[in-house]
């Protein structure tokens, strides 16, 4: 059924090799002018696959990019101009510098949503230009001057040919790089911070670090521009990095599409030669520029050559099932656990717990401070008091990512999906609380443990579509599934019946029961009390964040104050607002 | 000291500027989530519609006042105009697609803004009739004139009048919904693309009567004169929490005040990485700005 | 109910797209189809000159007056028959003030077979490009780039028809303190190239000639708004401020100065005379002084330049017009002299060249490829104009009336 993958490879990556083959020929026919445009195509190019990590992979806009290219190049060509270095030792030092740039920026910003995003990048870029014009040791306004050219085994490179060539060189090994970094666990992080943040650390993608590898491994690729285009110029002149150079690296990537590198390789294309394309109209060249940019924006606002997720090659069978977890017993205790908002205290002095094999289910009327509870076991706030012990370890003020790495598995209440993936790429995300590694490639135990988890929810032959076009049901499971591969020890599901007709609510009271049988413990928050009670080993209601009664489901539903919170018994969230309202 | 005066002074005159600019912005961002970059643009072309104005009714003599009032008028409504006409055509039909391409259309339509302007003014700047050279009310060791009198409090009815309109309004109280939660207030029986075009109207107009008085002080204009201005006005959004108007109002103040004291007790070429530096160093300590955003981001 | 404005129907999308994408199509295929008009053959045809120049860009203004001004000199040698009987042909080429469209627009005119060049505006996009036309040995002769490193590094393939940097240092020092006799100077530039260069060029020649500079530092350009700049620099007491800068800021300089009542005098460099100033300053510029080449109207040899100028162009030539003039025109007399369309020819006999008589005055070039003589006078501003005011004697050390040649 699936195609050898020999076949798709060659299908896939047969243009690379295409085009350079066609590169290297184009080097002897084209003459100088066109040389020089096409090595300043491959600089930007070189450019776009920097920052297609940080805006592409990582979804982090940047619009100061062009501060990694002027502190690639000033490194550079200060070593070179002032320590007398050659050009290729400068090449790692300037790799190095950008790297520690990246950092700089990077670790202020991890807090920030994308739009204040733009800002501080923004601001970082125009600091390192007013910084380089403002110094005397970078030549002030005139920038750096009579920068040697490369040595190649003895050969200068001046020529427009042999520039075009090294930068070819240059191309080819930064696409390389890059392409073994699309196929690294980091890059599935990246895609799944870009699509939900917040869903990817709650399931154990440590989200500031991989976003702080973004801007450091996007600088380094980006910062490689930097000697280059010296080399090229024979100068460093600081108007080259303003505010407009960083917006015209991040169209590289915008016009291409975000996160594909053929696209990057398209937008730098239209970026460099359109310009020159436009040359003939003079003092309208920037006006037609803006204009056929909101024109492909608005025909293409996914890029000319978008991203298309890559199929995961799962293994035919799955392998052996893991060891259940080995520590029978109390796997969640919960003591004491209070959260208060200024004057409001949302919830107050909750005691919880969950033995393997256990089901056990939080109820009570919208409001009453089910899923703040969750939001405080796992990390996502952090709690005002109590203690959170996971397996007999206190996981209380952990961030969510060490929390679900402790052996804690959520879902949502509105599913939080990443759906720019594919299914199958959605659960492997949920690998990531077992498994932290990131520069490297995906194991055999990542793709057993996708093909088992979707397995078990029946989501297998959906496993290549993309998450986002699934039916509301298949949502639900795969973010079971995806909960699942954390192969964690407590599974936190919040109102999973939402939404769900009577014969789906019996295929996840099936499901929950199998995965208890697994030797998990589930704690439920659910609304439908006649599933709560059908299935739970125990039962705690809260309302206005004080738990009202604690026990089997039996004893709590004679409960008088549980009678009297529940009058109507709804199962329904809207006709439930309703009765709080009359209240 | 006269010449910390003189500094606060000044300082005081320039974020009047940057707050009616910023106001735009935290406006048309709480409304849409859009940085729009082409405000600052829309804030040149302001000011050359009341050149146009001016140009064309004269101002010397008796002249004067009625032909500066018109011209605000004139550069306030053009502005609403353009303002309005660029949501509709570059904005609202990109409403569904990926933040970034909005965002992008607005770096284009900013670009095709100043392009434009540029071609039909061969770049080539513009004077301004010298009509405000009134006299100075100071003008002992520190100086302060008329027309910096006349420009603060302009800005300040201004901003006012924004504030009533927000607060007191049907439409300004929709708005603060749409900011909110659009999928909501469009549930509420809010027009939401309708809403939208009218923070943008209202938005392009306070810039284009900022650019306007800007003319009038300043007198010199170009197509490039927005760039920077509305960086700055920008940064002053985001530094008084975006979204959130007082805050906003407060922080243009502010990076007015830090243009001028930097430039007085620095180095005027150390402005901006001290601006952004600041603005760096607010947003990791603060990460939605000194006063808080008053978007509600939903879980 | 859904409005039928919101969401246009499928169908009409479809037209809606083919129509944008014909638009697009269309914006492409024109300056293409202009392209492949444009590329004409070397050899037996006209002689092509280069123009490099920031046609579009901030400083798009300034290259098309430069542009402009080429034209005009071409039209007229080739109404007077040519060179050689072969007609003169500009052959212009976008460098945006950048050093990569510099690098790009160099190799641009090289395969358009110009036999020399002619032209620049920014120092930036001519760094890059020197190289690029001095491995294929054809000669720059620059109209506006004053950077003295340019030519000192030009290897003598670089000239140039405007003045250097360091020279005009000279005349403004020995004019603020010899002339106006001040002590305490203030320098101000805009932290650009030509600028610092000048506003550096000055204070080394102030510390020969005994001048203190009590202020050197930048404004920011493009942001209109200079009181706090004045008001430090007025808190260290200058008789004079210099400023080297661009006239946008020059007129603001002015119309501030006069709001806060400062009392010293404000000076500017050669790139600060634009009519511009006048305007935006009005009645604040009276009184302001600029050290520059001659202006073009005061030029007696420039007379029927700027009415040819003005009536090609509609408009006034601007301040680098005229060298840029002089600039097409003598390297055609080089072309002439060496009768020879090879680089080399070309530079030797444009090293030749004595007393060309320009309208810039007479052109002699050095062996590094700078003008011999000084070039350097003031200009002031009486009854909302620049004219002529001071220039120094042939002895260099008193000055006289500027008129009075």
């Amino acid at each position: 059924m699936r195609r050898p993958a020999g076949a798709e490879a060659a299908v896939r990556y047969g243009g690379w090799p295409l085009l350079v083959a066609l590169a290297l020929a184009a080097g002897q026919g084209l003459d100088d002018y066109a040389l020089t445009v096409a090595g300043t195509i491959l600089v930007y190019a070189i450019l776009g696959l920097g920052i297609n990590i940080v805006v592409g992979y990582a979804g982090l806009l940047d619009l100061g990019f062009a501060a990694f290219f002027a502190i690639g190049a000033y490194t550079s060509g200060l070593l070179m101009l002032k320590l007398g270095w050659g050009f290729w030792p400068t090449l790692p030092a300037s790799i190095a510098a950008a790297a520690v740039a990246g950092a700089v920026i990077g670790y202020p910003t991890l807090r920030l949503r994308s739009d204040y995003l733009a800002i501080v990048t923004l601001g970082f870029g125009e600091i390192i230009r007013i910084t380089v014009v403002n110094l005397e040791v970078t030549g002030g306004p005139n920038g750096l001057t009579g920068i040697p050219p490369v040595s190649v085994g003895g050969r200068q490179i001046v020529l427009p040919q042999d520039f075009f060539y090294l930068a070819l060189a240059f191309f080819v090994a930064v696409l390389a790089a890059t392409a073994l970094l699309a196929r690294s666990r980091l890059a599935y992080a990246w895609r799944a911070i870009r699509a939900d943040d917040t869903a990817a650390e709650a399931v154990g993608v440590p989200a500031r670090r991989v976003k702080l590898l973004a801007y450091v491994l996007g600088a380094m690729v980006g910062a490689v521009a930097g000697p280059l285009n010296a080399a090229q110029l024979g100068t460093v002149d600081p108007s080259s990095f303003t505010f407009l150079t960083s917006l015209m690296i991040l169209l590289v990537v915008i016009i291409g599409g975000m996160g594909s590198r053929p696209g990057v390789m398209i937008g730098a294309v239209v970026i460099v030669a359109l310009p020159e394309v436009l040359r003939t109209v003079q003092e309208y060249r920037g006006l037609f520029f803006a204009l056929l940019l909101i024109l492909i924006v608005i025909l293409r606002p996914q890029g000319v050559w978008p991203y298309r997720p890559r199929r995961l090659r799962l293994p035919d069978a799955a392998g052996p099932a893991p060891e259940p977890p080995s520590a029978p017993g109390t796997l969640l205790e919960v003591e004491g656990l209070s959260r208060r908002f200024g004057g409001v205290t949302a919830v107050d002095g909750l005691s919880l717990r969950a033995d393997a094999g256990q089901v056990v289910s939080v109820i009570g009327p919208n409001g009453a401070g089910k899923t703040t509870a969750f939001n405080c076991i796992t990390g996502m706030i952090p709690p005002s008091a109590g203690t959170v012990v996971l397996a007999g370890r206190s996981v209380r003020g952990l961030s969510p990512h060490r929390v679900a790495a402790a052996g804690l598995a959520r879902t949502f209440q509105s599913i939080r999906l990443f759906d720019g993936m594919t299914v199958a790429e959605n659960v492997l995300i949920g690998r990531f609380a077992r498994d932290r590694g990131l520069l490297r490639p995906l194991s055999r135990a990542d793709l057993d443990a996708v093909r088992r988890c979707l397995d078990f929810v029946g989501l297998l032959d959906a496993a290549d579509r993309p998450a986002g076009g699934l039916p509301y049901g298949d949502r639900r499971r795969l973010e079971i599934a995806r909960a699942l591969a954390a192969e964690p020890r407590v599974l936190l599901l919040d109102e999973p019946a939402a939404g769900a007709n009577p014969t789906e609510k019996q295929a996840l009271m099936a499901l929950i029961a199998r995965i208890s049988a697994l030797g998990a413990a589930v704690v439920l928050i659910e609304h439908d009390v006649a599933l709560v009670m059908s299935i739970s080993d125990r039962v705690t209601v809260l309302e206005y964040g004080r738990t009202i009664a604690e026990g089997p489901p039996a004893e709590v539903q004679d409960d008088p104050r549980v009678i009297a919170a529940y009058l109507g018994v709804p199962d329904d969230p809207e006709t439930d607002l309703v009765t709080e309202v009359l209240r | 000291m006269t010449e910390f005066v003189q500094y606060l002074v000044n300082g005081l005159t320039i974020g009047a500027f940057l707050s009616l600019i910023a106001l735009g912005y935290s406006m048309i961002y709480g409304v849409v989530r859009l940085i729009n970059f082409a405000h600052g643009d829309v804030f040149m072309i302001g000011a050359f519609a009341g050149f146009g104005t001016l140009t064309a009714l004269g101002a010397t003599g008796g002249m004067a006042l009625p032909a500066i009032v018109a011209a605000v008028l004139v550069g306030a409504l053009t502005t609403g105009a353009v303002g309005t006409g660029i949501a509709k055509a570059a904005y609202v039909p990109l409403l569904s697609s990926p933040r970034l391409a909005l965002l992008i259309s607005a770096i284009g339509v900013s670009l095709a803004l100043e392009e434009g302007v540029k071609v039909l003014t061969h770049a080539r700047f513009k004077s301004y009739p010298n009509a405000l050279d009134g006299g100075r009310i100071f003008s002992g060791a520190v100086h302060v004139t008329w027309g910096q009198l006349a420009l603060v409090v302009l800005s300040v009815v201004l901003m006012a009048a924004l504030w009533l309109f927000v607060t007191r309004t049907m439409t300004g109280t929709a708005m603060r919904a749409l900011a909110m939660d659009r999928d909501a207030a469009r549930l509420q029986g809010i027009n939401v693309e309708r809403l939208i075009l009218v923070t943008f109207f209202i938005g392009s107009l306070l810039a284009g009567a900022a650019g306007v008085m800007y003319g009038l002080y300043y007198v010199q204009i170009s197509f490039g004169m927005g760039f920077l201005i509305g960086l700055r006005a920008f940064t002053a959004a985001v530094l008084g929490g975006i979204g959130n108007l007082p805050g906003t109002m407060v922080a243009g103040v502010a990076i007015g005040l830090v243009q001028s004291f930097s430039a007085g007790y620095v180095s005027s070429r150390w402005t901006d990485v001290i601006i952004f530096g600041l603005l760096i160093a607010v947003l990791a300590l603060r990460p939605t700005g000194l006063f808080g955003e008053r978007v509600v981001e939903r879980a | 109910m859904t409005s039928p404005m919101n969401q246009p129907a499928p169908r009409d999308r479809g037209r809606r797209f083919r129509l944008l994408t014909a638009t697009g199509a269309g914006l492409l295929l024109v300056p293409l189809a202009a392209a492949c008009g444009s590329d004409g053959a070397g050899g037996s045809g006209p002689i092509k000159i280069g123009v490099p120049a920031p046609l579009s860009g901030d400083s798009a203004s300034a290259g098309q007056d430069i542009l402009a001004a080429a034209k005009v000199a071409a039209a007229e040698i080739n109404r007077a028959g040519g060179v050689d009987g072969r007609q003169i042909e500009i052959v212009q080429a976008d460098d945006q003030c950048s050093a990569q469209q510099g690098a790009q627009a160099a190799q641009k005119l090289l395969n358009s077979g110009v036999v020399a060049v002619a032209g620049g505006y920014c120092s930036g996009a001519a760094v890059p490009a020197i190289p690029i036309y001095g491995r294929r040995n054809v000669p720059f002769v620059m109209d506006a780039s004053t950077n003295p490193s340019l030519t000192d590094t030009g290897k003598g393939k670089v000239f140039r028809t405007c003045g250097r940097d360091d020279n005009q240092g000279v005349v403004a020092a020995k004019f603020m303190t010899g002339e106006l006799r001040a002590k305490r100077i203030a320098l101000l530039h805009d932290n650009t190239t030509y600028a610092k260069g000048l506003a550096d060029a000055t204070a080394d020649s102030l510390k020969q000639v005994g001048g203190q500079v009590v202020y050197e530092d930048a404004l920011q350009p493009g942001q209109s708004d200079y009181s706090p700049v004045l008001t430090k620099i007025a808190s260290t007491r200058p008789d004079v401020l210099y400023f080297t800068g661009y006239f946008a800021e020059a007129g603001l300089l002015m119309k501030q100065r006069r709001q806060l009542g400062l009392k010293f005098t404000l000076m500017g460099g050669d790139a600060t005379t634009d009519s511009t100033v006048l305007k935006t300053a009005g009645p604040a510029a009276d009184g302001y002084i600029a050290t520059t080449a001659p202006l073009a109207k005061d030029l007696p040899a420039a007379g029927k330049f700027v009415s040819a100028y003005k009536s090609a162009n509609g408009a006034d030539p601007g301040p680098f017009s005229v060298y840029e003039y002089d600039a097409v025109k003598v390297v055609a007399k080089a072309i002439d002299d060496a009768g020879s369309t090879k680089g080399p020819d070309i530079t030797e006999a444009l090293h030749k060249i004595a007393n060309f008589p320009g309208i810039t005055g007479p052109i002699t070039f050095d062996e590094k490829g700078d003008r011999t003589d000084p070039l350097y006078i003031t200009v002031r501003v009486r009854d909302g104009a620049f004219t002529a005011y001071k220039k120094l004697d042939k002895s260099g050390a008193t000055w006289v009336d500027a008129k009075t040649s």
